[in-house]
């Protein structure tokens, strides 16, 4: 069977070995007056590169440039478009994680590339192709305040369409993976469905990149016949928190791939390799016509750098396991 | 003359500088534990006088000695782990517990804090602790069968640490759950492990929990088996009144007043006109004025300055209104 390696939303961004480039003390230097924007940026480029290599070193087939310079997992990308503020820190579901909420306070208009330089510094680090993360369109509507629109729906095609341009402007930069971290597919009602479309629908038309559609804590079952026929590359299923994803399997349209999210990134407890590959041939067994990805069910970044480097080790070991065993 | 809109806060506030200065120099080894625990003391007593100051009458001892509300509990119990930093947002990390063995309590946590804090006023001070619920979602598992197997264990652990501040003489013991309201699925969850953490106590009992889901979890929510549940208010913009009309908040309820997440001190007029407006749905008798959530994050001048105009507008309302403290 084929499956690629690969991983989800953000990187820890401390290192696990004393000596190495470190952002965080960096930008509390910045901070203190001590280290400039400067010095900050540079951390971020050498914080990113450390990220690639623990990917390339483990085996992963499809890296990530970890975002490096993210706050969160909204913000970076929301404050590069007009007609949203950023406002103060809420919590972000369930997690004990935060960040800060967008304000729609006006028309909401993409104005210049936000990744696009994030991700050619990325790729001549990288050699291999390198899969660049974006926030899903539904997600950053709904993660946000709408104090304009007054529509769910106006909102999310405004931010679906905004999205769609920084997308273009990563294939114009040479990305050829873009994911969408959207975990609010996962708790959507058919009621939502109108919004979803509009959201998804122009970040996913006329795109030369594949796209990975990824739904971290929950499943998108309610509402994915409204979304099986847009043109989305594969689709990522949270397997840990909600096994409910397997009963979608067989509703994925041929010729579309999955995300099997199988790798806790929300616990330390290590997997054994062996569960992993068997829950691999388990998906290859019920639908041996699509192609899969294996990666963590969400950010590792809700793991300390030490764990979640070994959970990387582990899911590329427990591709090859799956592979040897012929899926 | 009806009783009523008792003053108090959520339980932190934050550390002085001094104090922030000291816990890093004793995390790199330049000052010992003594110097820093004396520190600590010395910043209690001074925080206490101005929460008298002020005319708080249930005051708090302020968790200066705390850093992380999970972290402080599981480093000081067998079965729990520290984790190396994770992330909480933007450049701001902390560690994180790891359930590695059964967890249990097997030494006071907090109760010489507390005894030292009652020692020094006559007010009552609150018996600070973080709930079961809380301590497990914020925590990672690598022990556990269940998130339920691992909630119960941390109860029945907590409970231990609120009968041994009750046996010390605390009034009041507060076992917040910040993170209830953030997963209403499990709300039956919480219930039982709080139920069972607040067993055998005859303390008044009170959680807190942030603002989440009010749609989902309320009124279930009021099952909560403690006597007070503290609630943030402000931040929502008293919202929750409305649902309150439709649906009476039957408990005690720890009234938020202040928003703890926004550096502007209120008016006493708008405190005031939130306190009126809470009036108009509960009793005054019900009602325990406080900020939205813990202090930490502000100033200590701003959280002086936010709770003073706190304290004023209560005294012109039980003034206006006839309510006795």
């Amino acid at each position: 069977m084929k499956i690629q390696t690969t991983l989800a939303g953000s990187y820890p961004k401390l290192p696990t070995e004393p000596g190495d480039v470190n952002v965080r003390v960096v930008r509390n230097r910045r901070d203190q007056g001590k280290a400039t924007d400067q010095d900050v940026a540079q951390a971020v480029r050498d914080t990113t590169r450390r990220m690639i290599a623990i990917q390339e070193k483990a085996g992963v087939d499809l890296v990530q440039d970890g975002c490096a310079g993210w706050d969160d997992a909204q913000t970076y990308v929301a404050r590069g478009l007009d007609g949203v503020r950023i406002a103060g820190l809420i919590r972000y579901l369930d997690t004990n994680t935060y960040y800060r909420q967008p304000e729609i306070v006006g028309d909401v208009k993409w104005k210049a590339p936000v990744t696009a330089e994030d991700f050619k510094a990325a790729k001549g680090m990288s050699s291999r192709p390198v899969k660049m993360l974006l926030p899903g369109p539904y997600s950053l509507t709904r993660f946000s305040k709408d104090l304009h629109y007054g529509d769910p729906v106006k909102a999310s095609r405004a931010i679906g369409e905004s999205l769609a341009k920084e997308a273009r402007a990563l294939e114009e930069a040479g990305a050829t993976w873009i994911q969408f971290e959207d975990p609010w597919l996962g708790r959507a009602t058919a009621a939502d469905a109108p919004a979803i479309r509009a959201a998804l629908a122009p970040v996913l038309a006329d795109r030369t990149a594949k796209t990975v559609l990824n739904v971290p804590f929950g499943t998108p079952t309610g509402i994915f016949d409204s979304i099986s026929d847009l043109p989305w590359t594969a689709i990522g299923l949270d397997l840990v928190e909600a096994p409910g994803g397997w009963d979608l399997l067989p509703r994925i349209p041929k010729g579309r791939s999955v995300a099997l999210g199988l790798i806790d990134a929300r616990n330390t407890r290590l997997e054994d390799a062996t569960d992993v590959a068997r829950s691999i041939a388990r998906a290859a067994s019920a639908r041996p016509d699509l192609e899969y990805l294996l990666s963590p069910n969400a950010s590792l970044e809700y793991l300390p750098a030490d764990k979640a480097e070994a959970k990387v080790v582990l899911l590329v070991e427990a591709a090859r396991l799956a592979a040897r065993n012929g899926g | 003359m009806s009783r009523g809109l008792w003053t108090t806060t959520v339980g932190s506030f934050p550390k002085p500088p001094q104090l922030e200065r000291a816990r890093q120099q004793h995390a790199r080894g330049e000052i010992s534990a003594d110097a820093l625990f004396q520190l600590e003391r010395d910043e209690t007593v001074k925080l206490i006088k101005r929460q008298e100051e002020i005319g708080l009458d249930i005051l708090v001892d302020g968790e200066l000695y705390r850093g992380d509300m999970t972290t402080y509990f599981a480093e000081r119990m067998p079965g729990f782990a520290i984790s190396n930093p994770v992330r909480s947002y933007g450049n701001r990390y902390y560690r994180k517990p790891i359930a590695v063995g059964p967890i249990r309590r097997t030494k006071p946590l907090t109760v010489e804090w507390w005894k030292f804090a009652q020692s020094q006023t006559k007010q009552p001070i609150k018996g600070m602790l973080t709930g079961p619920y809380t301590m497990m979602d914020w925590s990672f598992n690598e022990h556990y069968p269940s998130r339920e197997a691992m909630a119960m264990d941390l109860a029945a652990a907590i409970n231990e640490e609120a009968l041994a501040l009750q046996e010390a003489g605390a009034k009041y013991i507060q076992i917040d759950e910040p993170a209830v309201s953030v997963r209403p699925d499990e709300l039956p969850l919480a219930v039982k492990a709080l139920g069972r953490a607040a067993q055998g106590l005859k303390a008044k009992t009170i959680t807190h929990i942030c603002y989440g889901d009010f749609d989902v979890i309320y009124p279930a929510l009021l099952d909560l088996p403690v006597d007070q549940i503290d609630l943030e208010m402000a931040n929502s913009r008293y919202d929750l009144l409305e649902r309150f009309k439709a649906q009476p908040f039957t408990k005690e309820i720890g009234y938020g007043v202040l928003d703890v997440h926004n550096h502007r001190v209120e008016t006493k007029d708008e405190v005031k006109q939130g306190i009126l407006r809470g009036l108009e749905v509960l009793k005054p008798e019900q009602m325990y004025v406080d900020p939205d959530c813990g202090l930490k994050t502000r100033t200590m001048d701003e959280a002086f300055a936010k709770l003073q105009v706190m304290v004023d507008a209560v005294r012109e309302v039980r003034t206006e209104r006839g309510i006795g403290a």
